[in-house]
């Protein structure tokens, strides 16, 4: 059954939390238009590969050029976009 | 370095007694029943930032916070070079990248826990966290790993007194290197009270782990413990004779006697099959000298000697022998001015470290 | 008084050759060891082809000379293989070895024997031939073992800082004959390839898996390699009463940390930059002295860039010549310092400055390029080493002809 894209900011929230061991941060905090990386959450490359396995594992999309992770990974409600139209579950 | 003295101005140390504190000195003792002893520990966000400490295994969030209570102690914000030291590394975090390699087939893996599991992850995250660009190395020499590490401090400490070196070690009581232990029969087999293996001895050790930090100079400060005056390190000595002759001509160099050494801190390790040596070396050298143990405090591992040279520094700085490190009925002195630490692991490395009251 | 420290004998095992000989002809020849995993039991033989020696353990046992073999991981065996030939290429005696240090070091230690015998490792119900690797999969294992066998004693000590592991054991080496403490010292270093590595390595999506292209353009990433090497040290006057001509003099070595991030260089090049200063410094040479350095030159964005700035501003547009040879042997991680310090000292030997195979884009970041053909007949009078790796380790060595 397809997702909606408000449905997957539920779920990345709460994948993202426990993938990158956000530990003080609560699901309903997690704001999905907060930059994931540089000044806003300040996740790092590391966290990028995290996130990087996160998609195949949990929507089975590969991506195979880290770079395009930049876009991608921009805050939880583009990641929500991406998964959405390229998962092949959706 | 058989010769050469430096001085340690700030500790820093985590294992399985409460001794992250400096001020105090085994007030508090824990005893252990299950041959694996673990550490006590702080609130770690006492030490380490959120933002570091999500990232961080449990034995990195440790030596990450020995390293903060001894830059402290020592009052140094970055030191010039970072020395660590451990004998089986992070294996926690080595097993756990294991274990999904094998279970998912080497397909769909993170990269964390085997950027964690490399031996100098904790010097790399040190040197990060207070931006030390200077020298950094990693020992993960077993039983020498923490004497290599003291040596290459020592070394680099003659060539410049006015080095601040920050020497440091870990191990951890990881599951799968007990198993190790049990198959190799290092570790004992029945569940012993910590606190009892010195009496009715058995084959095997008891598993410990920790982290201990120390801060090297040669230059004293208003922190400074103790000095350092040398170390010696000797691998499979033949008997304890040899072992004996070689700490002889040790001392001669430092031109002290046996009856100089106010305090001999042992590494009796508990197990019956490999304590030998050191039994017979009882026998032969410093009889009237009074003995400390220290591996039911803190268990065996490869960079215990750590712990046994901060008992030694606090020996010497605060003048005072723990009822439950004595382990001869000998009279203690009042002066405690000189301090010999002899260690060995596994019966196959052994070292000898002297070290001096500051005052 | 601080003693010279020179350099009189080495061992070095790869998937180019078996001995020096071997890797000298597939130097001068431009054969490499990349291809498809044989050995290895792994799934990505073809998606992730390396640099593999194309011997199984058995015949590495054999090569060792050690019998049966009981607890030899395959670190160790090639630890040993290469030990040897370094041992009878310095002709040092059983007593002499008796007082000489080894460093040695590794980042795999035992893993790959570990991890292929895991579930039977841990259950301690289980017996069989698997309980000899009960305890091997640490890196001081291979040292003390090696140790044993060939009888040193004088000074035992492995080193781990990732990729630059080998050159810092070297260092260390060094430090101890030049303060008097030790007259020879063996140094060096050996991995063998293992699922962990190879699985670690490609989910941090830095291999490439096509032929590794140091400093070009399109460059996509590292090559994985296995291999061992060890390098002789002896003090001045461990040479002069013995009458012998070193091979070269080991004339200095810098050690820093980049402090930037757990895996990645600094953009800057600060860390390499700083390693290179520190060798140069404390062997009394000048940039311009230099004529040849064998980078790190992983073909990783990020080394490259970072240490091809640092040549840059160390060196300026006239930067010396230099070269990666990762693309010969993949990249060795903990044995690459020593391994690559054999090849300087081959170059020096031979008068050969080896290419940088696969270059052909170069990089807008800098605007100085690797070496591309073979050059011979090059007196070289120095020569840099450079070792980086995770953590932020940099290191740097400083060779010179005698």
């Amino acid at each position: 059954m397809q997702q909606s894209v408000d449905e997957l900011i539920v779920e990345l929230r709460q994948e993202l939390i426990k993938q990158l061991n956000l530990e003080d941060m609560l699901p309903e905090n997690f704001d999905e238009n907060t930059p994931l990386f540089g000044e806003g959450l300040g996740l790092d490359s590391i966290d990028s590969l995290e996130l990087v396995v996160l998609l195949d594992r949990n929507y089975g999309i590969k991506l195979k050029d880290p770079k395009e992770g930049r876009h991608v990974f921009y805050n939880i409600r583009t990641m929500a976009e991406y998964i959405h139209k390229n998962s092949p579950d959706q | 370095m058989e010769s050469a003295r430096c001085y340690i101005n700030g500790i820093g140390i985590l294992s399985p007694q409460r001794t992250f504190v400096n001020t105090e000195f085994l007030e508090e003792v824990t005893n252990y029943n299950t041959n694996i002893l673990t550490c006590i520990t702080p609130d770690f966000k006492t030490y380490i930032s959120p933002v570091q400490l999500r990232r961080l295994s449990r034995m990195l969030r440790i030596g990450m916070t020995a390293a903060t209570i001894c830059l402290k102690d020592a009052g140094i914000q970055v030191p010039d070079g970072i020395v660590t030291s451990t004998g089986y590394g992070f294996l926690d975090e080595t097993e756990k990248f294991l274990k999904e390699l094998l279970e998912r087939k080497e397909t769909q893996l993170t990269p964390t826990y085997f950027i964690q599991g490399t031996y100098n992850a904790l010097a790399g995250l040190v040197a990060l966290s207070v931006k030390c660009t200077g020298y950094n190395n990693t020992y993960v020499s077993k039983g020498f790993a923490f004497e290599n590490a003291l040596h290459d401090c020592m070394l680099r400490l003659l060539a410049n007194n006015d080095l601040n070196l920050l020497l440091g070690s870990y191990d951890e009581s990881a599951g799968v290197q007990y198993i190790a232990g049990l198959r190799e029969r290092q570790f004992k087999k029945e569940p012993t009270n910590s606190l009892d293996i010195f009496k009715n001895k058995t084959v095997g050790c008891i598993q410990g782990e920790g982290s201990a930090f120390f801060d090297l100079s040669g230059q004293p400060s208003p922190s400074t413990w103790c000095s350092v005056e040398g170390l010696k390190l000797f691998y499979l000595p033949e008997s304890a004779e040899e072992l004996g002759e070689g700490i002889s001509s040790f001392l001669k160099k430092h031109n002290i006697s046996e009856t100089d050494i106010d305090v001999v801190i042992s590494g009796m390790s508990g197990d019956s099959s490999r304590d030998q040596v050191f039994e017979q070396l009882e026998k032969i050298l410093f009889i009237q000298t009074p003995r400390v143990y220290f591996k039911h405090l803190c268990g065996e591992y490869c960079t215990a000697t750590s712990f046994g040279m901060w008992l030694a520094s606090s020996i010497l700085k605060k003048q005072f022998v723990p009822e439950v490190v004595k382990a001869s009925s000998t009279r203690f002195p009042d002066q405690i001015q000189t301090v010999l630490l002899i260690n060995h692991y596994l019966n196959r490395n052994y070292s000898i470290l002297l070290l001096k009251r500051y005052s | 008084m601080t003693q010279r420290v020179f350099i009189t004998g080495f061992g070095v095992i790869t998937s180019i050759g078996n001995n020096t000989a071997a890797n000298f002809q597939s130097l001068v020849h431009q054969r490499c060891g990349f291809g498809e995993l044989s050995i290895l039991d792994t799934i990505h033989q073809s998606d992730i082809p390396s640099c593999e020696i194309k011997l199984h353990d058995e015949e590495l046992k054999k090569m060792a000379d050690v019998g049966a073999g009981i607890g030899y991981t395959r670190t160790a065996l090639l630890g040993l293989i290469a030990l040897r030939e370094a041992i009878h290429s310095s002709g040092l005696t059983k007593k002499e070895l008796q007082l000489s240090g080894l460093l040695s070091a590794t980042t795999t230690g035992g893993i790959r024997e570990f991890e292929r015998h895991y579930y039977d490792l841990i259950d301690l119900s289980k017996e069989g031939s698997f309980a000899q690797y009960a305890d091997t999969a640490n890196p001081g294992e291979h040292c003390e073992r090696l140790a044993d066998e060939v009888g040193i004693k004088g000074y035992i000590g492995t080193i781990s800082t990732a990729c630059s592991s080998s050159a810092n054991a070297i260092i260390e080496g060094a430090q101890l004959i030049r303060n008097g403490l030790l007259n020879v010292a063996i140094c060096g270093g050996s991995e063998a390839l293992s699922k962990f590595t190879i699985n670690g390595f490609n989910s941090l999506m830095i291999v490439d898996s096509e032929h590794c292209r140091p400093f070009d353009n399109t460059r996509k990433g590292l090559n994985l390699g296995e291999g061992a090497a060890y390098i002789v040290l002896e003090s001045e006057e461990s040479v002069m009463r013995k009458s012998k001509t070193p091979i070269a003099e080991l004339k200095g070595f810098g050690n820093a940390n980049d402090a930037y991030h757990q895996t990645a260089s600094s953009p800057e090049g600060t860390g390499a930059l700083d390693a290179m200063k520190l060798a140069l410094s404390s062997a009394n040479v000048s940039p311009s002295d230099i004529d040849y350095i064998n980078a790190h030159g992983t073909a990783t964005e990020n080394n490259d860039l970072s240490e091809g700035i640092g040549i840059q501003k160390l060196f300026g547009e006239k930067a010396p010549s230099f070269s990666s040879t990762k693309p010969y042997t993949g990249h060795t991680l903990a044995a690459a310092g020593s391994i690559e310090a054999v090849y300087c000292l081959l170059g020096l030997q031979h008068q050969m400055i080896w290419p940088n195979l696969n270059f052909q884009h170069q990089m807008p970041e800098v605007s100085i390029a690797p070496v591309r053909e073979l050059k011979q007949q090059v007196r070289m009078k120095h020569l840099l080493s450079n070792s980086f790796g995770f953590g932020g380790n940099t290191s740097s060595l400083l060779l010179a002809s005698v």
